[in-house]
This record gives structure tokens, sequence and C-alpha cells, in this order.
């Protein structure tokens, strides 16, 4: 007897028996792979944009950087001839964390030896793109910064 | 009494003593070729007997190990510095990984140079990269577990690495990291991945691996070799290897203890910053290419590795008179050596 025949000769009790037996399985084992993933990836925590107080504006010198953290993460805020920026101290690359070198003034990250200037832009290494920048917002004297998700892939 | 106890057993596990014996004696008689005096031709071996090593001296390890962000660097601290035999036990897990990943490549090395990958046995070869791939893994997470700044900067590094990866990269970070940071979860993950899942998957590779070279039987370097039977010669050059390895280890454990280094700390990079030795051409790759095409790179490296009886097969067709493997083989070995001692020398 081949399948055709076979199929022919199914009864409706047994393809019910199949139905219920195979469907069970089938809905059983999606119910546990959904979960499972669900169990295994945590929801993405929402972010909101929010302004921080982080300076005054006349504490740093044109050509200075320094450093800062909100929470666990590090950020540089440099005083450049265009104004005040404040940068991610995390590396574009993979995800070091870089440090500011004043008498070569630069960002160097010291895993794969990319090197970034004053104003973020890549000078050497492997880096893919500028460090991620930070809106600055001043206001009487006062240095604010925006952390915002669009602005940088932490905070 | 012993008598007794012997036909309790008898009758319950029900085994026929002359039949048991004849398949373990058929087992130890398996005729394999001459060329396999050879000892190049003991290293498969290896890296089995110390994955089994690595399984004991690991279980001891997590009596004490705490997986978690405050205390898994005090815990290593603890086994090595207070624990009675702790730097040994520690020792011996660490010096053991590191042979058992140089056995693997000797033994990649034997097979590759005699082509030991040809039809029927494409799918071992391939079998034998995910093994080493699962090994990798296997080194990565033991080294992140220690959570010293290596093991936390390495973690970070490599888990970016993986994010660069086409379609899959962002989800399979997601999974390593349990998030989108290097947090709590994260170690917790490693720990898992370290000591269930990836000596769960080595382990049912193995066994695949070793029917398959069963059932294929070892090849033959001339069509009528003569063979000679597996025991004794071939086990005790197995056996030899295994106390060779096993004094090493504990000199080995003696003379250069492992370290522990700085305890991990998020918000300061280290200004030497180094993997482990065996990614040390990985690491060379990523310092002198843009980030997409090294990792485009080493995607393009395991593909060709993967496939590579066929690809070899393809070229013979075409080549005859050109034996490739001999050639890619010894620019891979001298490529990897390269960056392995330019990595050493340049701090």
């Amino acid at each position: 007897m081949n399948l055709e025949e076979k199929m022919k000769f199914l009864s409706r009790r047994d393809f019910l028996v199949k139905l219920i037996f195979g469907g069970g399985l089938i809905a059983g084992f999606l119910l546990l792979f959904r979960n499972g993933m669900a169990f295994l990836f945590p929801p993405k925590e929402k972010k909101v944009a929010q302004k921080l107080l982080i300076a005054r504006k006349n504490e740093l010198e044109i050509g200075k950087a320094k450093e800062f953290k909100v929470g666990d993460n590090s950020f540089f805020i440099v005083n450049t001839e265009d104004g005040l920026k404040v940068f991610s101290a995390i590396c574009t690359h993979l995800g070091c964390k870089i440090k500011w070198e004043q008498y070569r003034n630069r960002f160097y990250c010291p895993c794969h030896q990319g090197v970034f200037d004053v104003r973020g832009k890549v000078v050497s290494g492997p880096p893919p793109r500028p460090l991620d920048e930070f809106r600055v917002e001043i206001k009487n004297n006062l240095v604010y910064m925006w952390l915002d998700e669009s602005q940088g892939n932490m905070a | 009494m012993i008598d007794k106890t012997k036909a309790w057993l008898k009758e319950r596990i029900l085994i026929d003593k002359n039949k048991s014996s004849e398949i373990i004696e058929k087992a130890l008689k398996e005729p394999i070729p001459k060329h396999m005096k050879n000892w190049f031709y003991a290293i498969g071996a290896t890296p089995l007997l110390l994955f089994l090593f690595q399984i004991i001296t690991g279980i001891l390890l997590t009596f004490y190990y705490v997986p978690s962000p405050e205390g898994a660097y005090e815990s290593v601290r603890h086994i090595t510095q207070d624990i009675q035999m702790g730097f040994w036990i520690r020792g011996l897990h660490r010096w053991a990984s590191n042979f058992m990943l140089i056995a693997m490549m000797l033994h990649i090395v034997r097979v590759f140079f005699t082509r030991g990958y040809r039809k029927p046995r494409e799918l071992n070869w391939i079998i034998g990269i995910l093994m080493l791939i699962t090994t990798l893994g296997l080194c990565f997470t033991g080294y992140s577990l220690v959570f010293n700044q290596l093991s936390y900067w390495a973690a970070t590094v490599g888990t970016n690495m993986i994010k660069e990866l086409p379609l899959v990269g962002e989800t399979i970070l997601r999974f390593l990291r349990g998030g989108t940071e290097v947090t709590g979860n994260t170690i917790t993950r490693f720990y898992n991945l370290h000591m269930g899942l990836l000596p769960t998957i080595l382990f049912v590779l193995i066994v695949v691996h070793i029917v398959f070279v069963r059932i294929h039987g070892v090849s033959k370097l001339e069509e009528h070799e003569e063979s000679y039977p597996f025991y004794p010669e071939h086990f005790y050059h197995t056996i030899v290897i295994v106390l060779f390895l096993l004094i090493t280890l504990s000199a080995l454990t003696v003379i250069l203890p492992p370290g522990i280094g700085e305890p991990a700390n998020p918000s300061v990079t280290p200004p030497h910053i180094k993997p482990e030795w065996y990614f040390f051409a990985v690491y060379s790759i990523l310092k002198i290419f843009p980030l997409r095409i090294g990792i485009y790179l080493l995607i393009a490296v395991l593909i060709v590795a993967t496939f590579w009886p066929f690809i070899d097969e393809y070229m013979q067709a075409r080549l005859p008179k050109i034996k490739i493997n001999y050639w890619v083989g010894s620019l891979v070995i001298i490529l990897f050596l390269i960056f392995t001692v330019v990595e050493i020398i340049v701090t």
C-alpha cells in the first residue's frame, strides 16, 4: 500500500486522533519555544530623553577635556574652538573605554589603538565612525547635556 | 557473599559475558593502517582525554566559584590563594585548556596535510571545525569568568565583535549578554555556556566524530597498506601521551601558577589589553583592518575552512599537479605564527 492509498483509507477517527496528538505536540512545542525565547531575551529598557547639568561654562579651558560619569556610563566634555562638546567615552570600534591624552591632544583607545581628535573624528586606527556626540545646551553659564537614545547607542 | 552479589547483579543487568567480551575485543582489535605507528597520528585522541580532564577539574572548581559580578573575582582569588591545592586545580584547568587547543590544532594540521578529509570523510572534517569553534567558545567564556580586567574587556570586545556579524549579530549579542550591555546577566550566561551548553555540544560532537571515524575506518595512505590492531600499540601511544601531559601540566602549574590580575573595572580600560595567545591572529586582523572588513575577512576564513574538503576536491580536479593543501596549509600556519609572535614581542 503506498502513501496515496493509505491517505485514502485514513478514517475520520484516525485523522482526528492524529490531528489532536500532532497538533497538541506542535502547539506545546511552539509555546515552549516562544516562552523560552522570552525568558532568554529580556525586553529592551525604554530610554527617555533627559537633560542633565554637567558643568559650569568657564570651568574648562580651550583644548582641555574632562571625564565625568552619569550612572555607570562615562563621558568626556571638551572645550573646542567651536564650543563645548560632549562625547561618549566608549570607543566606536569594539566598546572599550577611551582615554584623553592631553599632551597629544587626542582620545586614545588602548584595545586596538584607535585615535580620535578633539572633535571626536577618527584620526587613525580601526574605529568605523566618530565618537558618539551628545547635544549640549548652555544657559546662564551652566552647561547641560541631553541624554537621548538617538544620539548614541548607550546611556 | 561475592558470588551471591554477582548472581543478583547478573539477573538484573542481563549481560551475556561472552557477547560483551566479544564486543570489547572487536573494539580493541580494530585494524588500523601501518602508517598510524607514527606518533603524529596519536594526537587525535589527546583533545578528548584533555576534555575529560577539563570536566574533572572544572567540576572541582565549581565547588567554590561564584558566578556574579561581585563574587566572581573574589571567588577566583579565594580558590587561588586560600583553598588548599586551589592554585593547582585551577592551574591544571587553565594549562589543560591551552594544551587541548594546541592538540586540536596539531590534529587539524595532521589531517590537513595528509588530506584525511577526502571523500567520504568531508562531514567529519566539518564536525571537526565545529568542535574547534566550540572549544574556542569554551576558552573565551572560561577566561571571562575570572572577571579580571582582561576578562571584562575581552568579553566586551568579543561580544561587540559578534554584533557586527550580518543578520544574526544583534540577536546573538543580546543572547550572550542577556540584554544590551555587559551586566550581571552576562556572567551567569557565560557560566552556563562554559559548564552547561558548550561542553554538552562538544560532547555530542565528539561522540559523532568518533562514530564517523569508526564507520569510515582510518584512511590508507596507499592502496594496499598493511594494518595492525588498535590495541595494544596505538592504545599505549595514547597512554604515553596522557602520562606525559599530566606530568607537564602539573609541572607547568607549579612553575607558572595562574595569576588573577586586576579585578574588572568597567570605567578603566587598561593600557595593555590583549586576549589570550590563540586569539592574537584575530586581534591583529582587527587592529589592521577597518571593523567591517576585518569581520568579513574572519567569516571568509571560517567558511573556507569549513568547506575546505570540497574546495580541495574542486581544485584537484582542475590542477591535479599542484598540491594545493600544502600551499594553503603552510601559508595559514606561517601567517598564524607571524601574527602570534609579533603580538608576543610588541607590547
